[in-house]
């Protein structure tokens, strides 16, 4: 069955004929590797996406958060300590050190507390071993990541939606720029932190971004234009 | 979802609406007939520790009566739940977590035991957790003259001398579970296993059509 | 070495074993293990039987006692059955309310005595409306090396079959029971259906498997016939099966049930003697 890109696939199905690179294929999620060689078997139903070279992924619906290295996460303190527990959403709670933090050393530390929000980074995370957070890049700077004050709001989006709003094509932050002095941070495990001089402006922001998610991109403007109104 | 002419032969009307509930990670509400359950699936989630298994995510399904607490034949139809679902989830993905299954029985007119297990396999589709396969379950019941009920309802399953409930799997159409009432032999065993085996096929096409449908309005 | 490949790679280690047609207890892939029943192994009981599949080991014991029907069903007795499966055949059972495995088999075999009519409960009545039988057939494992269905079924069959029921007499007008223990009556058993369970071990299927082997396997699968008829194909889900391969395993079964069977009626026949 050879199965052309753009296409709905179903968990089952068995992808042939795939373009290779040096004998390698990467697969995104919702792909696994098939007994037979260049082949892949697809686990989730979703519409099946290639970039060139040898990239092949699934775009599904979901909602729950797997830990990945690399991302970007908004996450919530679940527990504090030299080591804190932070919930960014997935099966289990991941930790964060303390010394994880620009300039932390054992004696000044970040004050930190139950319910308060970070934005960090994932250093590791394997599914057999708990991820583990950092707020510090590889030159040991903070960026933006770190923690965010805490009169912002925090909100679940689908983890589709996260993805749309970060394509560099996607309207919606570009348009409510426009009308709203805001500040957003926009976690890939589906969490969102926005905030912005008045309250008001926060729960419009919110509104707008929960009305846009069954939106499409065309849409998103319009529908935009008549929460800033 | 016409097998043959015969509307003996004939599915229930199988309607279902995904994504029903915010909470869960996966939900849908299926009706087939007047049988419905509805199913939330939420995974992986974190695990007790006396549950845990290091190498695969452990499945736990829960089977909601319509009313009381879930008494012996619910746990009949819990544990065959559990294995389709185990069998068709690729657990190994998610070691050290847990994926909860919960169904909750709404109406029983016949049948409820291919409906809940059609259920959680939308419902796993919704949620996105990989799945090896699809699977989709018919029933058929048997009357005292020989002839076969497609997906028949509690009407006549009261008075048929046999039914029978099968599961199967969407690559090598397998048969991945199978649970019989009454007595019968091997021809009419057989018979019902390809009646049932045909009406699977436009199981899956519905599941197809459903989840195309659900995710043309998201992506 | 085996020991500790066993402990390390039990899959291998059986993938290995069944790839030369083998299994770790020498038996081959379809080879049944052998059978034992016992039966007046419980004095108090009105019927009892003890059998051994290999080393899973069940004791059943049926007590009779009188009581008024239904009223919607005024002229049938009861026969009530359960499996236990305490902590003492297995590790994998702690002490406490029954087990999933006990209340889905207690489940399956009460569906099987009805599905099959091995037992008319219109026998079990002695005065319409007023005076039935109730049997309470009790089976606890003793042991739990696999297979726990097909012992539960045959330990019940065997038990029924040696049921003997005392004579009553009832006089509805003064509400007068007499029992009369000179005249012993057993009970028709109509058929005898008789089950196998099967394993399924990636592409092979296993015949009657032990605790272990159903463990490691991905899936089980339990056929009950009687008289050359089907009774139930009962798979509780596991890993798909082809259609040849069901049908090669139900008349694996048909052929082993005649030896069964045989095996009951000889060990009843004994008692009789």
């Amino acid at each position: 069955m050879s199965i052309k890109i753009g296409e709905f696939v179903f968990p089952g199905d068995v992808l042939r004929d795939l373009t290779v690179v040096n004998g390698v294929i990467l697969k995104g999620p919702g792909l696994h590797s098939h007994e037979e060689p260049n082949c892949l078997l697809v686990t989730r139903a979703g519409i099946l996406c290639f970039k060139s070279p040898n990239t092949y992924w699934i775009d599904g619906q979901q909602k729950r958060y797997y830990p990945k290295r690399g991302d970007l996460v908004v996450g919530i303190i679940k527990k504090t300590g030299n080591i804190c527990k932070v919930d960014i959403g997935s099966s289990e709670l991941s930790s964060l050190s303390m010394l994880s933090f620009e300039g932390a050393t054992k004696k000044q530390k970040p004050d930190l507390q139950v319910g308060d929000i970070v934005y960090a980074k994932l250093l590791s995370a394997h599914r057999e071993m708990e991820s583990e957070l950092v707020c510090i890049d590889s030159y040991y700077k903070a960026g933006k990541l770190g923690p965010l004050s805490n009169d912002g709001f925090i909100m679940n989006i689908s983890l589709n939606f996260v993805n749309r709003i970060l394509d560099i094509n996607c309207p919606l932050l570009k348009t409510l720029g426009q009308k709203y002095v805001f500040e957003i941070a926009i976690g890939m495990n589906g969490k969102v932190w926005i905030n912005a001089k008045k309250t008001k402006d926060i729960l419009n922001l919110m509104n707008a971004l929960l009305a846009a998610e069954q939106e499409s991109n065309s849409n998103i403007i319009k529908a935009c234009k008549q929460y800033a109104s | 979802m016409e097998v043959e002419n015969n509307t003996n032969l004939l599915m229930r009307d199988v309607n279902c609406k995904l994504g029903i509930f915010t909470r869960p990670d996966g939900s849908v509400f299926i009706s087939q007939g007047e049988t419905a359950v509805v199913v939330g699936i939420y995974g992986p989630i974190e695990v007790k520790l006396h549950k845990m298994l290091i190498n695969k995510a452990s499945v736990e399904t829960h089977y909601c009566p319509k009313s009381g607490t879930p008494g012996i034949s619910d746990k009949l139809c819990e544990s065959i739940l559990h294995n389709v679902c185990e069998a068709a989830l690729v657990s190994t993905l998610y070691p050290r977590s847990s994926i909860l299954i919960i169904i909750q029985e709404m109406q029983n007119r016949g049948g409820i035991l291919s409906c809940a297990v059609n259920g959680c396999c939308l419902a796993l589709l919704n949620a996105g957790t990989d799945m090896k396969f699809l699977f989709a379950s018919s029933s058929c019941g048997l009357d005292d003259e020989g002839n076969f009920h497609l997906d028949p309802d509690n009407l006549f399953l009261e008075k048929a001398t046999a039914s029978f409930i099968f599961v199967f799997d969407s690559v090598g159409k397998g048969l991945i579970a199978s649970h019989t009432s009454g007595s019968f032999n091997l021809a009419q065993y057989q018979n019902a296993l390809e009646l049932c085996k045909k009406a699977s096929e436009g199981i899956f096409d519905f599941y197809k059509c459903m989840i195309k449908k659900d995710l043309q309005d998201k992506i | 070495m085996a020991k500790q490949f066993k402990s390390l790679h039990p899959t291998k280690f059986y993938r290995d074993y069944l790839n030369h047609d083998i299994r770790p207890d020498g038996r081959l892939i379809s080879k049944f293990r052998p059978v034992i029943i016992n039966i007046g192994s419980i004095a108090t009981a009105d019927g009892s039987a003890l059998v051994r599949i290999g080393k899973t080991t069940v004791i059943c014991g049926i007590k009779a006692e009188l009581c008024p029907p239904k009223s919607e069903r005024p002229n049938e007795g009861f026969l009530i059955c359960n499996v236990d499966l305490p902590p003492l055949c297995s590790s994998k059972f702690r002490p406490g309310p029954p087990s999933d495995l006990a209340q889905i088999t207690t489940r399956f075999l009460a569906d099987l005595i009805l599905n099959s009519a091995c037992i008319d409960l219109k026998d079990l009545c002695i005065v319409k409306e007023k005076l039935v039988w109730c049997l309470y057939a009790d089976i606890i494992c003793l042991d739990h090396d696999g297979c726990i269905i097909d012992a539960c079924l045959l330990v019940l069959l065997t038990a029924l079959k040696t049921v003997r029921l005392p004579g009553v007499e009832y006089d509805a007008a003064i509400d007068k029971k007499t029992i009369n223990e000179d005249e012993q009556k057993s009970l028709s058993i109509y058929n005898t259906p008789v089950s196998t369970t099967y394993a399924m071990f990636e592409d092979k299927v296993i015949t009657d498997p032990t605790a272990e082997e159903e463990e490691i396997s991905s899936g089980l699968l339990t056929i009950v016939v009687k008289n050359k008829e089907l009774c139930s194909i009962h798979k509780p889900g596991g890993s798909p099966l082809s259609e040849e391969k069901l049908y090669d395993c139900i008349s694996e079964t048909i052929n082993h049930a005649d030896l069964l069977i045989t095996l009951i009626n000889t060990a009843v026949a004994e008692q009789n003697d």
